[in-house]
């Protein structure tokens, strides 16, 4: 079980190179971590760097459209309207549906959560909104997200859990991590899962001893 | 009757910064009035008994201190200047915490690095870690390095 941290903005996008980032997050309990840009270094110390991409699109042909499609690791895709997350979750070159608290309530629902999956799309978590959010936002990101963990429960799709950082300030222990979560109602054990299922999501799509992609 | 209290470790990043504990405890109240709410803060009882080298502990009622715990990862800033507080560890008397903190001190090297047209002191610590803090008197802006870094640069 790989314990992956699923998106970090290293220097120049943060304050932070990704290799203090991994050396940070090894300290940290992790094992791997998401780095999105160039991510430099494959490997740091003892934490793998994995290459992500986020990108923000209107339609799904715009996402394939995207060369970091192709190029990354792991793909993170915004998430938007109903009809733009249903068509996500069943596109197979995306394998993240992200920035889920600041889509509407109905965004996501039983028919894209049925969908994600069939086809293994997992939902990004992040926990920068609980840290640095205050008041009606924060508020409205763990109602987001208690919703999601209702159909992950349900559906079972994936679930992934980032920190979203930019600085080695905005990491969070496993521990802490679960802490945060808890908030919310998720329960220890299904924030381990969370933390691994990049590590999953990584190793079904490589085919075996050879390149992650 | 004298309730039963639980002290949380935490430690203080970035490494070297001067945080005031009257600061860091307003910090804590905010943060933790703001995630919780009054009530449950004011049941709690947390308060900061020690902030030093680099470390703090934080006292609170026994049953609340993953509450408080969870709160802690939400501090983002001590007055003016961006702080996180990392739970190192739980206990029950404020002697067991002190066998844990392992104060970080920077390894006596001076240097300075140039990034832009800015210049920068390097601070080196323990385990392959560089701190780049920008030369002025007042909220210095920090890069967060690792020797590989400046090796490459």
């Amino acid at each position: 079980m790989k314990i992956t941290d699923a998106c970090i903005f290293p220097y120049p996008d943060g304050d932070s190179t990704v290799s203090r980032m991994a050396i940070e997050a090894g300290e940290l309990g992790f094992d791997s971590l998401v780095a999105i840009g160039d991510a430099g270094h494959r490997f740091s110390c003892a934490v793998e760097i994995l290459q992500g991409a986020i990108i923000t699109a209107r339609s799904v042909k715009e996402v394939l459209r995207d060369p970091a499609v192709r190029r990354a690791d792991l793909v993170c895709v915004d998430a938007g309207d109903l009809s733009f997350n249903r068509a996500l979750a069943s596109t197979k070159d995306v394998n993240v549906i992200s920035k889920i608290h600041a889509t509407r309530q109905n965004a996501f629902d039983h028919v894209a959560a049925r969908t994600a999956a069939e086809r293994g799309v997992a939902v990004e978590i992040s926990i920068a909104p609980l840290i640095h959010f205050r008041g009606a936002k924060r508020q409205q990101a763990l109602n987001r997200y208690a919703d999601i963990l209702a159909l992950h429960r349900r559906y079972g799709f994936m679930l992934t859990i980032s920190s979203a950082a930019s600085s080695i300030l905005d990491q969070r222990s496993v521990r802490e991590i679960r802490g945060l979560c808890g908030l919310f109602g998720m329960t220890g054990a299904e924030v381990n899962e969370a933390l691994s299922s990049v590590g999953r999501m990584i190793e079904h799509s490589s085919p075996p001893g050879g390149a992650v992609r | 009757m004298r309730t039963k209290r639980r002290y949380i470790l935490a430690r203080i990043l970035p490494y070297g910064a001067a945080v005031d504990q009257k600061q860091l405890y307003l910090s804590v109240i905010e943060a933790a009035a703001s995630l919780l709410g009054d009530a449950a803060v004011g049941l709690a009882q947390p308060t900061v008994v020690y902030c030093d080298a680099g470390y703090a502990v934080i006292r609170c009622r026994r049953g609340a201190e993953r509450e408080i715990a969870a709160a802690l990862a939400t501090v983002t800033a001590v007055g003016d200047d961006r702080v996180s507080l990392r739970t190192v560890a739980t206990s029950g008397t404020i002697r067991a915490l002190r066998r844990r903190m392992r104060p970080i001190r920077p390894i006596p090297e001076d240097g300075e690095i140039m990034i832009g047209e800015r210049a920068y002191a390097v601070c080196r610590y323990p385990g392959q870690k560089v701190d780049l803090i920008e030369k002025g008197i007042k909220h210095q802006k920090r890069f967060f390095f690792s020797e590989l870094d400046l090796e490459e640069r």
